[in-house]
């Protein structure tokens, strides 16, 4: 072995512009192999970070009869099934130690309904107790525009993105009430029109529902929030109050009993509410065209909701729950001990892990995750052929050394193992050279405070901010893929050592 | 003692759609501690009948016995060993490892032997690089040596492992006259001193004096 490694090494330093060029190469290889990794392991920790403490914790609890775990954003828009027994779940999850906190919410589609003569457009919504969810998700939302819900105020507040996406469906401009234009956050598609925009501090939201069970209401915008990490996605769900949540959706409020209701039943209620718009049917209210801009001038159904103290918000009806976990790595063990629980209790719901639960989201993380891998992969592998070319060439040239070496006695696996020390002499130096300047540069970006709005890069960083991140495992995986390289890249030009003959060696003299 | 014993050595070589028929039926044998030389003009089959009985090519027919051993049947790990321990070589040109100094060549078969610690090693190198008169050039790479100089060192080495038979296939091709005769002085001189079997091919008659058994080839036969 020491005559081996010393002949390589020799050998290095005698061919220093071929050993010069495969040294970088596997130094930019090893480099990129770190910072990849570094970048997919903070996208991944990051989207999971964001999703676990920003949006939905670790765990959602939702009905039995759901067909598909991924709720959060489901296929054309397909209602939620309820949970009504929220209370006995609550005595449940307050048992588990291993619970660090949990929420109900409500989570479904809504259409907002256009007031002028354009077209409804649609949104998921998320109806919560907000007092106990600024708890839960501390500081994952800020108002750029008025503020945050107060504890059991009705209200809506409309994520920019989303406040966006209804200027280019509706041609409305959303704005909190008692508050005017702020110019500077215009989307680029509505600034040119900012003197005409229809300008709007609430609008009638109708719920969507499977069974067509609906009901709609009239909601105050009281911020225009941003969520503090993937607003782009987060942008897509609106928070509203539990209770306007369940009058919006055909759901008995907390005052009324937790059950969900028929559309009849819920017209008849309607109609108490001096709403006679709901006895006509849906489809005249949504085609009527008054001519008139006025919010107030159109006879929409409307259950104006104040602010109502002391009620047992809890009584009435979820659609799931999320649940946060004191450790997310038990995430998989805690979904099973959660269920057995569950189903021991025959209480028809089942918990679901949030990389589940957020479907698409954690499906995209996980193809830009495989796209990343891919580039690697592809630089790796154009290095691969670029060494083993050189390596090839090299042993060629090498052939009366040796064929000399085979002639007095080297074996195979000497001249294999020349080779092979050679290269890895070269990874250990310069791939180790790359993978150091990789991890130094993955712990110096995040102190850069690198951030994006960009949708896709949002997704890259995991979040707003870029943080790569490199584990232990992370390490061990690019020494593994390193050390592979290495190893794929000396199997061919060994193979054309090994067939090397003195033979060959006579006959290139 | 017979130490080759070569017989019906046939070697043809294809060529295209004809064959190059280098050895037509040899027979030969050598005995122990002999300084021959096959003698022929190019082209005459001295070379492939050196590299067959030093084991870096094959009979196409025949037996060649080296101490009994019937190599023709042995495998590729066979044949190496075989060369490692039973053969040294001596060739033209190529003979050193490029990147190791004079001492680490001559140490070179000895390493890959792997039976003897670094000390008895260095001890052996350093009598035979001191019989090869190259003490002073021990930690000279092969550049840094004139052609003789290396033909030493070659020497030197293929005598390390106390090898039952040197084989040099012209080993004063690329010398000078003088340089040439100082080569096989030297290598009459181990032959006599490490009563090492030695056999050599060259077409220069000048050399023939140095031999003490001559053994004529001539299209791919003996010529008795």
């Amino acid at each position: 072995m020491e005559l081996i490694l010393k002949i390589a090494w020799r050998n290095i330093k005698r061919h220093k512009g071929k050993s010069f060029i495969i040294g970088v190469i596997l130094f930019l290889g090893a480099l990129l192999m770190t910072l990849g990794n570094g970048v997919i392991s903070g996208m991944d920790k990051g989207i999971e970070s964001n999703i676990i403490n920003g949006f939905m914790g670790d765990i959602a609890i939702i009905s039995e009869k759901e067909k598909t775990d991924s709720i959060l954003m489901k296929m054309y828009g397909e209602s939620i099934e309820t949970i009504p027994n929220y209370k006995e779940i609550k005595a449940i999850l307050l048992k588990e130690n291993y619970i660090e906190s949990f929420i109900p919410v409500g989570k479904n589609m809504v259409m907002v309904l256009s007031e002028d003569d354009g077209d409804p457009w649609y949104m998921y919504i998320l109806g919560v107790d907000f007092k106990e969810y600024k708890k839960m998700f501390k500081g994952n939302i800020y108002a750029i525009e008025g503020r945050l819900l107060k504890d059991d105020e009705p209200g809506i507040l409309v994520p920019a993105f989303m406040r966006n996406e209804l200027y280019t469906r509706m041609n409305i401009w959303m704005i909190p009430e008692n508050s005017k234009l702020v110019e500077d956050n215009l989307s680029d598609d509505a600034r040119p029109y900012k003197d005409e925009l229809s300008l709007k501090t609430n609008a009638v939201f109708m719920g969507a529902r499977n069974d067509s069970s609906t009901s709609d209401i009239r909601l105050a915008v009281k911020g225009i929030i941003k969520y503090r990490a993937l607003n782009t996605f987060w942008g897509h769900f609106p928070i509203t109050d539990i209770e306007s949540y369940r009058n919006c959706m055909g759901y008995f409020s907390a005052s009324e009993l937790a059950v969900s209701i028929s559309k009849d039943t819920q017209k008849l209620l309607d109609a108490e509410a001096e709403n006679l718009d709901a006895m006509f049917g849906r489809d005249s209210l949504i085609v009527s065209d008054t001519g008139s801009s006025d919010i107030g001038s159109i006879d929409f159904k409307k259950k104006e909701l104040t602010t109502k103290t002391g009620l047992d918000l809890e009584s009435g009806i979820y659609n799931c729950v999320f649940v946060k976990l004191k450790d997310s790595s038990r995430l998989e063990r805690s979904v099973n001990m959660l269920n057995a629980k569950f189903k021991q209790a025959g209480m028809g719901i089942r918990a679901v892990t949030w990389k589940k639960a957020s479907g698409f989201i954690g499906s995209m993380a996980v193809l830009i995750k495989g796209a990343l891998f891919v580039f690697v992969m592809i630089l790796f592998f154009v290095a691969i052929i670029i060494i083993v070319n050189t390596l090839t060439m090299a042993a060629l040239e090498r052939t009366t050394e040796i064929g000399m070496m085979r002639a007095v006695g080297a074996r195979k696996s000497f001249i294999g193992g020349m080779f092979l020390g050679e290269t890895v002499i070269l990874s250990g130096i310069f791939g180790g050279l790359g993978f150091i300047l990789g991890i130094i540069i993955v712990n110096i970006i995040p102190l850069l405070q690198i951030t994006t709005s960009n949708d896709l890069l949002q997704l890259l960083y995991g979040g707003d901010t870029f943080k790569p991140f490199l584990s232990f495992f992370d390490m061990l995986f690019v020494i593994i893929q390193l050390a592979l390289v290495t190893i794929i890249t000396v199997l061919y030009p060994v193979k054309v050592a090994n067939s090397i003959t003195p033979l060959d060696a006579i006959a290139r003299e | 003692m017979d130490i080759i014993d070569i017989k019906g050595l046939v070697k043809n070589y294809p060529l295209g759609e004809t064959t190059v028929h280098a050895l037509r039926g040899v027979d030969l044998t050598i005995q122990e501690g002999e300084f021959m030389s096959i003698v022929g003009p190019s082209g005459s089959g001295k070379t492939t009948l050196l590299n067959i009985i030093g084991c870096i090519d094959f009979a196409t027919e025949g037996s060649v016995k080296v101490h009994e051993t019937e190599i023709t049947a042995l495998t590729d790990r066979e044949v190496t060993d075989l060369r490692l321990h039973k053969i040294g070589f001596i060739f033209q040109t190529f003979n050193l490892i490029p990147v190791l100094d004079v001492i680490e060549n001559v140490e070179f078969p000895l390493l890959l032997m792997k039976n003897q610690s670094k000390g008895e090693i260095r001890k052996r190198a350093d009598k035979l690089i001191d019989e090869v008169g190259l003490s002073e050039y021990a930690e000279h790479r092969p550049a840094e040596l004139s052609g003789g100089q290396r033909q030493r060192v070659a020497i030197a080495r293929a005598l390390v492992t106390n090898p039952d038979i040197v084989l040099a296939d012209e080993p004063t091709a690329n010398l000078d006259s003088v340089t040439g005769a100082q080569i096989l002085e030297l290598m009459k001189k181990m032959n006599e001193i490490e009563k090492t079997t030695f056999i050599f091919s060259t077409h220069d008659e000048h050399v023939l004096k140095y031999a003490q058994k001559i053994v004529k080839i001539k299209d791919g036969r003996i010529e008795r």
